[in-house]
């Protein structure tokens, strides 16, 4: 910015276009409405009055993962949900941010070792962005999650991953 | 009516297949034959004294020798409940494969029907004539019964992993297949026959028979991982094992130090 000091009147400021997006879309994380246990309950206080996730942007549950940024999944995992959860991921459009939430969601939870149909984390299903422990964790520690993941997503560099993504696909044609 | 009373109303209305009533149990409960159970629930529930509107639990137990399928009965109008037990003793010589069967009373009480699929899905037992015959908690292409003694933990289901170790599905390598349970083929049912092969050995269950090669000598570690493919015994039981010697540990030098604490 330093070359473009005074450059501009007093009230413009100037961002590059990687950082813009990223505010933009870090303050409109749109969580999809979706629950499996008892971790869901935690989940809904979040959204609800007295920790009002609308704080930060995040308080617009969508109905459909299409519309959807987020997929918080809170609670256990097993073999038939999972098929489920991925479809329900596989769904989301591009840019797309998991939290799990919860011990058995990190990895297994008490369900770790006799656990005959638990999947051990959904770390195994869909790649997951934050990982928020606790049994259930307190709304407070799912918060920090979302807040370290609008971290995470205002550091995106958004036009060099479309660089990648470009080198990628025209390295597949060549192929 | 308490049970004694039921009881013999119940063995006078349907005298072959009921046993005796076995108060030694919180609940007291009557051993009824399996070929007696339908008409002996269709009694309980239309007899005006007994009326048992209602089955509230249809559950099972693995023992040594038999699998037992109880029935608890209750009834709004007179306050008074019953259970009633199934047992299928296991054949000589069955291994885990076996699976019992039982007269279904899903036509005598509607409710039974998904404690029944219940049933079915994590210990095995069929219920002949059930209207619904599949698992119900289960994925459908599961293999084996979850809650049976022997039940050997499986490595994943379908394209889902199951291991702490396993890789994540999204950075397999290309044209990965799973070694132990490839994909269903086109045309196979959707259940799996009671008597699938399971893959792999459950911790908890029963020892298997020992090696020839010294088993005892092993060191107290937790046991590695089987190579994936071979079906052989692994330590079984040596999990529990385990744990009852740490927990034993731990007791004794608890008590060891508040002797010396006391002293």
């Amino acid at each position: 910015m330093g070359l473009l000091n005074n450059a501009f009147p007093d009230n413009a400021l100037t961002r590059t276009v990687d950082e813009a997006i990223g505010w933009g879309r870090k303050s409109s994380v749109w969580p999809m409405t979706f629950g499996i246990a008892c971790c869901a309950i935690e989940m809904m206080a979040v959204y609800a009055a007295t920790f009002d996730l609308d704080r930060f942007g995040a308080g617009v549950p969508r109905a459909t993962p299409r519309q959807s940024d987020l997929i918080i999944v809170p609670g256990t995992v097993n073999a038939k949900m999972a098929v489920r959860v991925k479809r329900l991921y596989d769904q989301m459009a591009e840019p797309r941010y998991v939290i799990a939430m919860g011990a058995c969601v990190c990895g297994g939870g008490p369900y770790v070792k006799w656990g005959y149909n638990t999947v051990k984390g959904v770390h195994k299903i869909i790649p997951v962005d934050i990982f928020v422990p606790g049994c259930p964790p307190r709304p407070e520690a799912l918060i920090d999650g979302i807040l370290k993941l609008r971290e995470k997503i205002g550091r995106n560099d958004v036009f060099r991953r479309r660089q990648e993504a470009k080198e990628q696909m025209s390295a597949a044609y060549e192929a | 009516m308490n049970e004694t009373k039921l009881h013999s109303r119940l063995r006078e209305a349907c005298p072959s297949g009921v046993g005796d009533l076995d108060t030694s149990a919180k609940d007291p409960f009557v051993v009824v034959e399996a070929a007696a159970l339908v008409e002996a629930m269709v009694f309980l529930r239309d007899d005006p004294a007994c009326a048992m509107e209602m089955l509230h639990l249809v559950t099972a137990t693995e023992r040594e020798a038999a699998i037992e399928v109880a029935y608890h009965l209750c009834s709004y109008t007179h306050h008074h409940s019953l259970t009633l037990k199934v047992v299928c003793p296991r054949p000589e010589g069955a291994d885990q494969e076996w699976s019992p069967s039982v007269p279904s009373v899903a036509s005598v009480y509607p409710s039974a029907d998904w404690h029944e699929r219940e049933q079915y899905d994590l210990l095995g037992v069929r219920f002949d004539g059930h209207p619904d015959p599949r698992r119900i908690l289960l994925p459908e292409e599961w293999i084996g019964h979850p809650l049976r003694k022997q039940y050997v933990y499986p490595t994943s289901s379908g394209d889902i992993p199951l291991e702490l170790d396993a890789t994540p599905i999204y950075e397999r390598p290309e044209g990965w297949t799973d070694p132990e349970h490839a994909p269903r083929a086109a045309g196979t049912p959707l259940v799996q026959p009671p008597n699938a092969p399971s893959a792999r050995p459950h911790a908890g269950g029963k020892a298997p028979p020992p090696k020839p090669k010294g088993e005892g000598d092993e060191p107290a570690t937790k046991p590695k991982p089987k190579p994936k493919g071979d079906g052989g015994a692994a330590p079984k039981g040596e999990g529990g094992d385990d744990m009852a010697a740490k927990i034993a540990a731990i007791k004794a030098a608890k008590a060891k130090k508040k002797k010396e604490g006391d002293g």
